[in-house]
């Protein structure tokens, strides 16, 4: 049997509680307890910050566990949604992308997609994201066709390509008929094949210029717009217009401004017509001072003419050259 | 070695001037780095009776030490002192239980809590257990009993207790400074500790301190320290006679014991005068030398037949070879060895710090402080050595990495 006896029952100093309250301490035995209370606060902060920042980095490996192990059964794609600012439609995304059926967003290689969607000249950039849960989005910006092209390729029947303002020729989607018959027809290039389509058409900017500068400034002279040529484009650097049944036919500078062309067209039609009761059939503008001019051989009806003059008219389909700008030189309008 | 030193901070709250003396100890090897004093206001007798002025002024000494340190002191060992101090012997004996008569661990354990298993009276706490050497079957063992053989164990306990107001005043004190009291020393054992040699205290010493407003006493027998005492009389106390007897104002008094007092008599003509201030200054007068020699060394006489009285029959000069040691600010009264000696029967000398004490803390007013320190150091180390040897495998190896 153990010997059980009181252990220590007088009471030591140690027993003596020793902390006082702060009014009983000096100024600074007062600061030694704040900085001392602060030091424990904040190695209290630290080891909370530490042990907090513990427990979420096992919280988050503890949650990823069980999802990678369970993936949960991502959505069937829903819905196609095209931004575009231009005429491509849905039902062109839908059959560009050709999705395989039941596929799920996740599933989806966007790149691939993307690449598909740009692999049409008419898109000029393309971005395919995924919107959760089951729509996927693609947005696009288009190329404006400024003329056409009729291409015709071995055996096939002969097809008609739109022409971007780069040069581009892509088979037009989702465009108005209308609009398209307005566009003029592109002559005397040569097309190269390149990948599934065809290389960039060179020099396609000029054409595009003057052929805006012509539909904003000159509007009806652009509307009898047939053909433009760009036979000469590269040995010569000019344009030549054609009307509607080759009635006229215009040649262009590429080097001289458009619109002091056009200015200069539009005054030789109306003063050839009027000084001559005749249509001009030929018109090139490339000379810098002197235009050419062929008259037509049928006189316009309803003509007006210039009684003052009554010069004999020239021969049939005979050129001569008035000055692009009578009124600066007064020899021209005597030759008239 | 540990890595990170420990500033220790070594006060004595005395009725004249408190020091603040700050140790540092790396765990082997204690250096003094700084000190700080001041003059003492609100403690009577060595107890405190004005919180606020002693406060201020042991707040001051510390503040000072620790600029002259230019460290923070971590914790504190207060010197305690004061006539609420009492003590008293308790002694057990157990029949050892092993059949072999081999004294074990327990043997030693329950010896030592039966012997300090006194209850001590309502309002009264332990400062401590002083423990005299076991005794096997009657034969002193010096160190440990444990493997010896003997049938009966016995150990004596000297049990210092306080006041509990008073000793938790002095922890309150240094508590308001926001510092931890970690060990509460009695001033005797601090000073004793300091000015005896481990031979004197084997061969048997009594150490006085006597102080301003108490006189601390502890007698070594057998290394280590028999009985301890305060007697409430101090070097105030001849300073207030002198200044009855020959109806003076206090700091006068004062001035004539620091000049022409001694502890035995030796002026022979009666008539021989001293002066006061010795300026020729307006006021100035004249004492007769006899009396105040006279009064002086009554008085010590009477308080060293006070320690002697109180000491009983633990104390004879056949059982104190090595004499009595005399320090604290009192020592330096003139002849106060003789009288010492005279009272006791023995030689007695002033006590001084060791060798390797610099110069400017070899005052007697510091060995309290100094003794506090290093004592306190041992007591500290003694206590927590059990605990050690308990500890598991991981303490092992946080003790390994400490002392590497």
């Amino acid at each position: 049997m153990k010997l059980e006896f009181n252990h220590n029952p007088a009471r030591s100093w140690r027993d003596i509680s020793q902390p006082v309250k702060p009014r009983a301490m000096s100024p600074e035995g007062r600061r030694r307890l704040v900085l001392a209370t602060l030091r424990v606060g904040m190695v209290t902060a630290v080891a909370a910050g530490v042990l907090w920042s513990a427990w979420q980095v096992s919280r988050v490996v503890g949650e990823k566990a069980p999802h990678s192990s369970a993936p949960v059964p991502a959505e069937l794609v829903k819905d196609i949604h095209l931004v575009t600012d231009g005429a491509l439609d849905r039902a062109w995304i839908v059959d560009t992308l050709a999705l395989p059926k039941n596929a799920t967003l996740l599933e989806l290689d966007l790149d691939q997609l993307r690449a598909r969607v740009l692999a049409h000249g008419q898109v000029v950039t393309a971005m395919v994201e995924r919107q959760f849960p089951s729509t996927l989005v693609v947005r696009v910006s288009e190329r404006s066709p400024v003329a056409r092209v009729m291409v015709a390729l071995g055996d096939e029947a002969p097809q008609t390509l739109l022409v971007a303002r780069d040069g581009v020729v892509f088979p037009g989607v989702g465009f108005k008929v209308e609009m398209l018959e307005t566009l003029p027809w592109l002559d005397g290039v040569k097309l190269a094949r390149s990948g599934g389509g065809f290389a960039p058409i060179n020099g396609m900017a000029t054409v595009a210029e003057l052929l805006a500068k012509a539909k904003l400034e000159a509007e009806h002279l652009y509307q009898t717009w047939h053909v433009v040529s760009l036979a000469r484009l590269e040995s010569d650097g000019a344009l030549e217009v054609r009307t509607q049944g080759d009635a006229l036919r215009v040649r262009f500078s590429t080097s001289q401004d458009y619109f002091r062309q056009l200015a200069r067209l539009d005054w030789l039609l109306d003063e050839a017509l009027r000084r001559t009761g005749r249509a001009a059939a030929k018109i090139d503008l490339t000379a810098s001072t002197q235009v050419p001019v062929v008259l037509a051989a049928v006189a316009v009806a309803d003509a007006p003419r210039v009684t003052a003059l009554n010069a004999p008219a020239p021969a049939l389909a005979r050129p001569f050259a008035i000055s692009a700008f009578p009124h600066l030189s007064s020899q021209n309008k005597n030759k008239l | 070695m540990s890595s990170t030193p420990t500033f220790i901070g070594a006060i004595e709250i005395g009725t004249s001037k408190v020091t603040a003396l700050i140790g540092e100890y790396n765990g082997r090897e204690l250096a003094i780095i700084g000190c700080g004093e001041c003059s003492s206001r609100g403690v009577i007798k060595g107890s405190v009776v004005d919180y606020k002025a002693a406060s201020d002024c042991t707040h001051s000494a510390l503040e000072q030490a620790e600029r002259d340190a230019g460290e923070r002191i971590d914790l504190v060992f207060l010197a305690q002192s004061g006539g609420h101090l009492d003590g008293f012997y308790n002694e057990a004996g157990v029949s050892v239980k092993s059949s072999d008569n081999m004294i074990d661990g327990d043997d030693i354990r329950t010896v030592c809590d039966l012997a300090k298993a006194k209850e001590l009276p309502a309002g009264r706490m332990v400062v401590h257990h002083i423990r005299r050497p076991f005794r096997v079957d009657g034969r002193i063992v010096p160190t440990s009993p444990e493997n010896l053989v003997g049938q009966k164990l016995e150990v004596g306990y000297w049990t210092v207790h306080g006041q509990e107001q008073r000793l938790a005043d002095n922890i309150h004190v240094i508590r308001g400074f926001n510092l931890e009291v970690r060990e509460l020393v009695l001033s005797s054992l601090a000073s004793g500790h300091m000015v005896t040699t481990p031979e004197e205290r084997q061969n048997g010493v009594l150490a006085i301190d006597i102080g301003a407003g108490t006189t601390d006493f502890v007698l070594y027998r057998d290394g280590v320290p028999h009985t301890t005492g305060v007697v409430p009389v101090g070097g105030t106390h001849l300073t207030n006679d002198l200044s009855i007897g020959l109806r003076l104002t206090e700091g006068q008094a004062e001035k004539l014991k620091l000049r022409h007092g001694r502890a035995l008599l030796q002026a022979r003509d009666k008539v021989e005068k001293v002066w006061l201030d010795g300026n020729f200054a307006i006021g100035d007068r004249q004492f007769p030398r006899y009396a105040i020699e006279q009064i002086t060394a009554a008085r010590t006489w009477e308080l060293l037949e006070v320690v002697k009285k109180k000491l009983g029959h633990a104390f004879s000069p056949e059982t104190c070879q090595a004499g009595v040691v005399l320090t604290g600010g009192s020592a330096k009264l003139p002849a106060i060895a003789d009288c010492a000696a005279k009272v006791f029967g023995v030689n007695a000398h002033l006590g001084e710090a060791p060798s390797w004490i610099t110069e400017n803390m070899r005052e007697p007013g510091y060995h309290t402080a100094l003794g506090l320190l290093y004592y306190g150091v041992s007591a500290a180390g003694d206590r927590s050595a059990p605990a050690r040897r308990k500890g598991g495998f991981f303490q092992s190896v946080s003790r390994l990495f400490a002392t590497s």
